[in-house]
């Protein structure tokens, strides 16, 4: 991948600098990402850290069960005595999931904007291997693309990417402080000149093989506008 | 966030992994990566030692021996973060649980690595006594190395910690070392103590190998204490009765 590209990526660890929490394909912070039922892979990561999670809550509720079963019952040869045991820690373990998932499910509601602001990221990097891809494919036919086409698209995907910054730095900020901060002004602003370096570019190049993937990157600022201005509503 | 990968790069790179937790770089992951990694690797060995009694055993050791190990750490970790914070210490709770499991992961590390051996001994070797002394062993090495080297690494991040302070304050660094020296003191006997815990937690949570002429059980009543038991095993093995 050429360098210019390799800027353009926006990597999950500048996004966890930006959005302040940590950034993974299934979870943001502790909370796991909607669009995570998309993708199978990720469903698989997803319930294997629900699996290691469970497990990690019959481990800590172990003495827990032990202490209620030893004052009830005691432990003698009977097997009988143990299912007081396992139902104890077992119930405690799965009330206690449940609640975690419950509390998940909540955040997820609070935290929709950054949901899909995350997956426009995604969107905007799959762009960026959409565009390495065109390059290949050019070099490798020869078919001698024009290059201010690619000029042009890799300034779509700059505009993008700063309007996908600016949008997560203000979803940041309203999330830490849901008053008023006159900062997010400055960024609603920059916001709405680089859609409008969007509309430009997408008039300019109808008719080129980086057309596509310019309207992409325009659809991807209209999404962003959209959830800043649900957010400041 | 891959818990393994986390695992890897501790023990890959201890040094740099210590630097991170002092600057508090992605803690929660940190711990919840070494809670999954330490719990899987104690599980599977768990289930090797119960393997040695029955399948339901297995099943029973391979929950118990990560909470053996997971349980004691939450019983001592109060200790010795209150106690350090009373003496100086600017590490968080979260820091401190970090540097714990980092323990914790390397002694789990070092029992899957041992899981060979016992499961070649518990296959060739039908010796209910000696199978136990031979884990008894093992648990103690691995938990000597670990604790070793959570010592090591507790120092070192001391002396990051001191050595930011010493650019940032030159003048206010005397009391410090006096500090030190008693948190030192401190940390020796948290690790008497976290062993002392441990062990005997262990002898509450038995079996975790099932004696082979007793049925399977979940858990004994608790009677006597570990110490006294390992006594009268060496006693047995010498062939003194």
């Amino acid at each position: 991948m050429t360098n210019d590209l390799i800027d353009l990526i926006i990597k999950y660890s500048e996004l966890e600098k930006i959005v302040g929490l940590e950034i993974s394909d299934t979870f943001m912070g502790k909370v796991y990402r909607s669009s995570l039922w998309r993708y199978p892979k990720r469903i698989l990561s997803f319930l294997l850290t629900e699996l290691f999670v469970f497990g990690l809550i019959i481990i800590f509720c172990l003495p827990v069960g032990l202490i209620v079963a030893r004052n009830f019952n005691g432990f003698t040869e009977d097997s009988n005595n143990t299912v007081p045991f396992l139902g104890i820690t077992l119930g405690i373990s799965v009330a206690i999931a449940c609640l975690w998932n419950l509390y998940m499910w909540f955040k997820v509601k609070e935290m929709k904007a950054l949901a899909r602001l995350l997956d426009e990221v995604d969107r905007h990097n799959e762009i960026i291997q959409g565009v390495q891809i065109v390059d290949e494919l050019s070099a490798a036919s020869n078919s001698g693309i024009v290059l201010s086409e690619r000029h042009q698209a890799i300034e779509a995907l700059n505009a993008t990417r700063e309007t996908l910054v600016c949008a997560l730095m203000t979803e940041r900020i309203l999330r830490k402080h849901q008053r008023f901060i006159a900062r997010r002004y400055e960024l609603f602003a920059n916001i709405e000149s680089n859609l409008a370096t969007l509309q430009h570019l997408q008039v300019n190049s109808q008719a080129n093989e980086y057309a596509d993937l310019i309207g992409q990157a325009l659809q991807i600022g209209a999404i962003v506008r959209q959830e800043i201005d649900r957010l400041n509503n | 966030m891959n818990p393994f990968a986390v695992l890897i790069n501790l023990l890959r790179d201890r040094t740099n992994f210590l630097i991170e937790i002092s600057k508090g770089i992605k803690l929660e992951s940190k711990i919840f990566s070494l809670l999954v990694a330490s719990s899987v690797f104690l599980a599977i060995y768990g289930a090797i030692i119960g393997a040695s009694h029955s399948w339901m055993q297995s099943l029973s050791s391979a929950v118990k021996l990560p909470a053996l190990y997971l349980i004691t750490l939450i019983i001592c970790l109060p200790t010795l973060y209150f106690f350090d914070i009373l003496f100086g210490s600017a590490l968080t709770f979260g820091q401190y649980a970090a540097l714990s499991l980092t323990t914790v992961s390397v002694i789990s590390v070092l029992l899957f690595s041992f899981a060979p051996i016992t499961l070649f001994i518990l296959v060739s070797i039908h010796d209910y006594l000696f199978f136990q002394l031979l884990n008894v062993g093992i648990f103690s090495f691995t938990g000597i190395v670990g604790v070793k080297l959570f010592y090591d690494g507790m120092q070192s991040l001391t002396k990051i910690a001191a050595n930011s302070e010493l650019k940032s304050e030159s003048e206010e660094v005397k009391p410090e070392y006096a500090n030190q020296q008693t948190r030192d003191r401190l940390l020796q006997f948290w690790l008497i103590l976290y062993g002392l815990v441990g062990s005997q937690l262990g002898w509450t949570l038995r079996p975790f190998f099932g004696a082979p002429s007793e049925p399977f059980q979940l858990f004994r009543n608790i009677e006597g204490n570990f110490y006294a038991q390992v006594f009268r095993a060496v006693l047995t093995l010498l062939g003194a009765n």
